[in-house]
């Protein structure tokens, strides 16, 4: 009885102690939490970016670096906000969760503007319309409009807008596609496309536009897109320390469009101009 | 089909992720040698708390699995105020993981010791810890020696999950890479080629290490 109660008393002590550790670093974690994350990277010099570099023409590796457009558009904003912008690589279903985590000031990707997302992040001034196509085998003559998939397999990546845009599509078909694959990441649906086990894959235009540009005898884009008009923003949080680094880089996107530095952008990576709105209020999907 | 090109022009990359891979690995597996030898002895010590810490320890870094112990680890604990690098939280979790293998293994080492070993050190005036670091874990790490080169090779090849908090390894590079490029085949194959490799060397290590530390020699 004697042992039995001591032993109670070691491990409440424990407890205790690690209550009180936990009740601490919540307190310390609420100070840190209200500094400002621009006037923090100001200081700091360098603004952190989460993204994942497998998001060509967004982001992808050449000669083992990062290349594409973030990195382009990141650099502008880096010069106009005097700091260095280090980009950090994580699988897509990571990206969100860091962010909110505080691993980074914000996300990169870019990421499709959706209600539901608007709901839980702050998005950036557009910098391309991403509206959902339909990829396909070069020469594949049996896919010549979006709905030619119902019936056949297909697929797209999951935790994606894109793939939500699919499955809604989907059901206006008869039949609907026989299977609609969700694949970890968009490369191994593309590859699953060049292998045949896939007939389409649902992405949005510029990625699949950039794809059929640099592989123009495997792959081939389906025109018109079939997906509801939306654009690709970059990420930060609805926090009120974010608010000024959000503001500030939705102002040097905004300039970016009026002095033509995004046009030439987005024609040396999607082959074509895009018109997009300074800011999204309200998401059609 | 088969493209040697992409595999020349990717070769050095790989290799120099790979560094990333054996030092992520390697580090974690010292680290975790030393948490494992504590633990192993918190978990043979008289001590009641001792054997509980242990027994808990081992039981939750043996039971969650490695990848949700390094989400845990970078997306759960900042919300407690505890937010490391990436490489930190890398490093961390795979040294507390192997550290609950290593403890185990050790333990089996521990209990082969003579019980009259220890009871003679005892008696020449070695204090407790002279013995831990003197006696049994040099002859624990004697006994156990493939088992501790084996739970290494492990390491390296749970070092590829690392890249879930942000850490470029050898894995990650490959795939990205591999998306890029659209030649997974190849690449996957030299990555493949390469772990073999890392873990061909470590193995040989062990083996050297073992003839070198034989017990007979050690008498």
């Amino acid at each position: 009885m004697i042992q039995l109660s001591r032993r109670s008393s070691a491990v409440i002590r424990a407890a205790r102690f690690a209550a009180l550790g936990v009740v601490a670093s919540m307190a310390f974690a609420g100070l840190a939490r209200a500094e400002d994350v621009l006037a923090k990277a100001k200081a700091k010099g360098e603004l952190t970016v989460g993204t994942e570099l497998q998001f060509a023409p967004f982001d992808f590796v050449e000669d083992g670096k990062q290349a594409g457009m973030n990195k382009e558009i990141f650099a502008e904003i880096g010069k106009e906000l005097g700091v260095k912008v280090t980009f950090l690589d994580l699988p897509w279903p990571s990206v969100l969760p860091g962010l909110e985590a505080g691993k980074f000031d914000m996300v990169a990707g870019p990421a499709t503007i959706t209600k539901a997302r608007m709901e839980r992040y702050r998005f950036s001034s557009p910098i391309a319309n991403a509206t959902v196509a339909i990829l396909k085998k070069k020469g594949d003559t049996s896919i010549t409009k979006p709905e030619d998939i119902a019936g056949k397999k297909v697929g797209s990546a999951k935790a994606t807008a894109q793939l939500a845009q699919l499955q809604d599509f989907a059901k206006t078909l008869n039949p609907p596609p026989s299977a609609i694959q969700e694949y970890v990441d968009f490369s191994q649906s593309y590859a699953d496309l060049g292998a045949g086990r896939i007939v389409a894959v649902a992405n949005s235009l510029p990625n699949i536009a950039y794809l059929a540009k640099t592989k123009p005898d495997v792959f081939e884009v389906v025109q018109p897109p079939f997906g509801k008009p939306v654009y690709f923003g970059f990420i930060g949080t609805k926090a009120e320390d974010s608010k000024s680094l959000m503001d500030a880089v939705d102002a040097i996107i905004i300039k970016m469009k009026h002095d033509g530095r995004l046009a030439a952008l987005q024609k040396k990576w999607f082959g074509t101009e895009m018109e997009t709105p300074d800011q999204v209020t309200e998401a059609s999907f | 089909m088969f493209n040697t090109e992409i595999i020349v022009k990717s070769l050095p990359m790989l290799l120099q992720a790979s560094v990333w891979t054996v030092i992520y690995s390697l580090t974690s597996v010292a680290i975790g040698f030393c948490i494992g030898t504590l633990m192993c002895a918190a978990g043979l010590s008289a001590s009641r708390l001792g054997r509980a810490v242990s027994a808990f320890y081992v039981s939750f870094f043996r039971g969650v699995p490695l990848l949700v112990q390094l989400l845990i680890s970078y997306y759960c604990l900042p919300l407690i105020g505890v937010n490391v690098p990436s490489s930190v939280a890398a490093v961390g979790t795979l040294a507390l993981c192997t550290g609950a293998y290593i403890a185990e293994i050790l333990r089996g080492g521990f209990l082969g010791i003579p019980p009259g070993l220890i009871e003679a050190a005892r008696m020449v005036g070695l204090s407790r810890a002279q013995i831990l670091t003197r006696i049994e874990v040099p002859l624990a790490v004697r006994f156990t020696l493939p088992s501790l080169v084996n739970e290494t090779t492990m390491m390296v090849k749970a070092s590829s999950l690392i890249s879930v908090v942000g850490v470029l390894e050898l894995t990650r590079l490959a795939q990205n890479i591999a998306t890029s490029t659209f030649q997974p085949l190849e690449i996957y194959l030299t990555a493949g080629a390469i772990y073999f490799v890392i873990n061909g060397a470590i193995t040989l290590a062990g083996e050297f290490a073992e003839s070198r530390f034989r017990m007979e020699k050690a008498r």
